[in-house]
């Protein structure tokens, strides 16, 4: 269920973005351009100018939008830290009070007693490794440590090896872009296919790894998510690294093709419009797998296990619905949409309607398909952690795309920013276009007399909460031990 | 709060428990039509619709289990031996008023937790021992757990609960668990 309340969130914050960027980019550019041809020089030139400033707000636009998920996550982390802590009385807990008497109906009835079947399972396997692992020789350790370093250099070996075929599928298709017809649609959408067979293998590989490295089932769950986010954000990140070393022929700005205007203008006439279809190309790829795994893999199996009732004594079973990689993919689908944000102004609409018809077909395939995971999610800890995640894939967006406006030419073909030498510029252009009064204001905000002031008063606020943060903790602490000392005495 | 002696006969603490209660009271007031008549429905002939002599019926146990909000309920049973007034499960109208009250939304904590204690005592000795206890895990888990698994989570329910270190739960200790369970007042609860 926490699944699809983030799918939600994801899809309101996709289509809020949308809305901004079409109020103040998307019209004004259609206006124009149905207008422009009209109309004479003069005229021409203050379209322009709105244009531009337009673009500056765009430009900054996707990078702000993150306050509202920060708010939520400062919730979930506030339930959290209230909830979380000793797992004193577990097993009482459970037994007296994990039966829900309102439970109505054979199949929920029989789901809630595996439930608590597997619940103490769970709580007396970690109790037997526990004994298990303290009663080990010294010699067992060393070779159980040795073990699992060795093995976390194979998985960290695996990644890396996928990292460098992205790499290298990324220059082949930049390089062979002028393929047409069939193959040529393989070889543009080639990074696309490199990325989701590596998300596919890596992780399988992994589970295999974690079979030899023998930790406790719930930190076996962390490493493997762990190596999972590392492994699809940054696989983001060395596309847009590989792009930029093309376009900037490696950060060398005066050798070669680069010369001319600090960017390789021959291969890349329109550098941001490539930059775009790329991030284009991975989110309409991402989502076409995932309608056709959805519809080639558990349809033919929910039929299966429909007519042939004998199906379901064999291993196939029905699929399970495995919320962290689902939400690993909202995530990685919506830092792709960050990135491409700034040069593709439709993506986010695009998105918005690839995340709407993902979340109802997830519906679809849940109910019918799965059974319910019999590892249940914790749903306090988990927002927390999605939201955590998205964090992460954010600042990735926004570390990548943030050396764009300031160092890198805009191209001089197309774009709303060819006539300027970097696409920061155009804030001090349209600063100084702003009236008298304004300006002055501006300019005080940003010099010392308030700066210094500014920045010693957000100083003691923030001492301050720290301060506040502490003392909370305290009293939380002290009332859990007060409540297990009043059940203690009587 | 310390050791009081109580000295009340346990059908004397029964009666003094629901009644002493008057927002169960009030419940059955407001919802007095609808039991009626949910109870009516199970026996229709049995049940006469004039109740001014007060007739002496009681709805064996087969039809109140039948229900559909116990039917699926592995503690049936013992929920309609305990509020029965044979402790067979055959219950009269008052029986059955005072067990929806019991599991209403509206009843207070400590009433609950009584009724569950008893609940969870099948041999009615007023001490949840480890039998006891072997029997509420078989139906919370219909069967699936090993023995050995059955004997290991007993020892540490047993382990959590038992403050007097009498190798039993007493109602004390039972309650004493049940105030550090914040969803037990949303568990224990059956709308009809």
């Amino acid at each position: 269920q926490s699944y699809f309340l983030f799918l939600r969130f994801l899809v309101v914050l996709n289509f809020v973005s949308f809305l901004l960027i079409a109020a103040f980019v998307i019209i004004p550019s259609i206006v124009f351009r149905s207008v422009g041809s009209n109309l004479a020089n003069s005229t021409g030139n203050e379209f322009s100018k709105l244009h531009f400033n337009m673009s500056w707000e765009f430009c900054h636009l996707d990078l702000h939008l993150y306050p509202p998920p920060i708010h939520s996550m400062g919730t979930a982390a506030r339930v959290a830290v209230a909830t979380g802590g000793s797992a004193v009385g577990n097993y009482s807990m459970i037994v007296f009070t994990g039966w829900d008497f309102g439970c109505l109906g054979d199949r929920a009835t029989r789901l809630k007693q595996k439930n608590i079947h597997y619940r103490l399972q769970v709580d007396l396997e970690e109790e037997s490794r526990n004994k298990r692992a303290a009663a080990l020789t010294l010699c067992q350790k060393i070779v159980l440590y040795s073990l699992r370093i060795f093995m976390g250099f194979v998985a960290f070996g695996l990644i890396i090896g996928a990292f460098y075929g992205i790499f290298e599928a990324t220059n082949f298709s930049q390089k062979m872009s002028e393929e047409q017809g069939i193959l040529g649609l393989i070889i543009e959408y080639l990074p696309s296919i490199v990325i989701t067979a590596g998300n596919f293998m890596v992780p399988l590989l992994c589970d295999q790894i974690a079979l030899v490295e023998r930790y406790s089932p719930s930190t076996t769950i962390i490493v493997a998510l762990l190596r999972a986010v590392f492994l699809r954000l940054v696989s983001l990140g060395v596309i847009l690294f590989t792009l930029w070393s093309q376009i900037t022929c490696e950060g060398n700005t005066s050798s070669g093709d680069c010369e001319l205007c600090q960017y390789s203008h021959r291969v890349y006439p329109c550098w941001e419009t490539r930059v775009g279809q790329e991030m284009y190309k991975l989110t309409l790829f991402d989502f076409l797998i995932n309608i056709a795994v959805l519809v080639l893999v558990e349809f033919p199996l929910m039929c299966l296990y429909c007519v042939f009732v004998c199906v379901r004594m064999l291993w196939l079973g029905r699929q399970e619905f495995v919320v962290p990689s689902n939400v690993l993919g909202l995530v990685y689908g919506q830092t792709v949409v960050w990135t491409g944000a700034l040069f593709c102004p439709l993506l986010p609409l695009i998105n918005t309607i690839k995340f709407f018809i993902l979340f109802y077909s997830k519906k679809i395939t849940l109910f019918n398909n799965c059974r319910p995971a019999l590892k249940t999610f914790r749903s306090t800890t988990s927002t927390f952690f999605f939201l955590v995640v998205l964090l992460f894939g954010w600042g990735l967006a926004t570390r990548s795309v943030s050396p764009c406006p300031h160092r890198i030419h805009p191209s001089m073909g197309c774009g709303p920013f060819r006539f300027f030498p970097t696409m920061w510029s155009i804030v001090p252009t349209s600063f100084y276009n702003l009236s008298k009064t304004t300006q002055e204001f501006l300019f005080f905000i940003g010099s010392q007399a308030f700066s210094i002031p500014l920045f010693a008063l957000s100083c003691v606020v923030m001492c301050y909460f720290i301060a506040l943060a502490s003392v909370y903790g305290k009293s939380v602490a002290l009332l859990r031990a007060q409540l297990k000392l009043v059940s203690c005495w009587h | 709060m310390g050791n009081k002696q109580t000295i009340f006969t346990a059908q004397q603490l029964d009666a003094y428990q629901i009644s002493c209660h008057s927002i169960l009271k009030l419940y059955i007031f407001l919802t007095f039509p609808r039991l009626f008549y949910r109870y009516r429905d199970l026996a229709p002939q049995l049940v006469p619709l004039d109740y001014t002599n007060h007739p002496d019926v009681k709805l064996p146990y087969e039809l109140i289990g039948s229900m559909p909000e116990l039917k699926d309920n592995p503690f049936r049973q013992r929920i309609a031996e305990v509020f029965s007034e044979d402790g067979e499960g055959n219950m009269t109208l008052d029986d059955f008023l005072d067990m929806f009250s019991v599991l209403s939304e509206m009843a207070p904590r400590d009433l609950k937790a009584y009724y569950a204690f008893k609940i969870y005592d099948f041999n009615n000795d007023d001490f949840i021992c480890k039998s006891d206890l072997e029997k509420t895990l078989n139906k919370l888990t219909r069967n699936e757990l090993t023995e050995d698994e059955v004997r290991m989570v007993c020892e540490k329910v047993i382990d959590e609960a038992d403050l007097d270190n009498d190798g039993r739960l007493s109602l004390e200790d039972f309650q004493h668990m049940i105030v550090r369970a914040p969803d037990f007042l949303s568990t224990f609860h059956i709308r009809i």
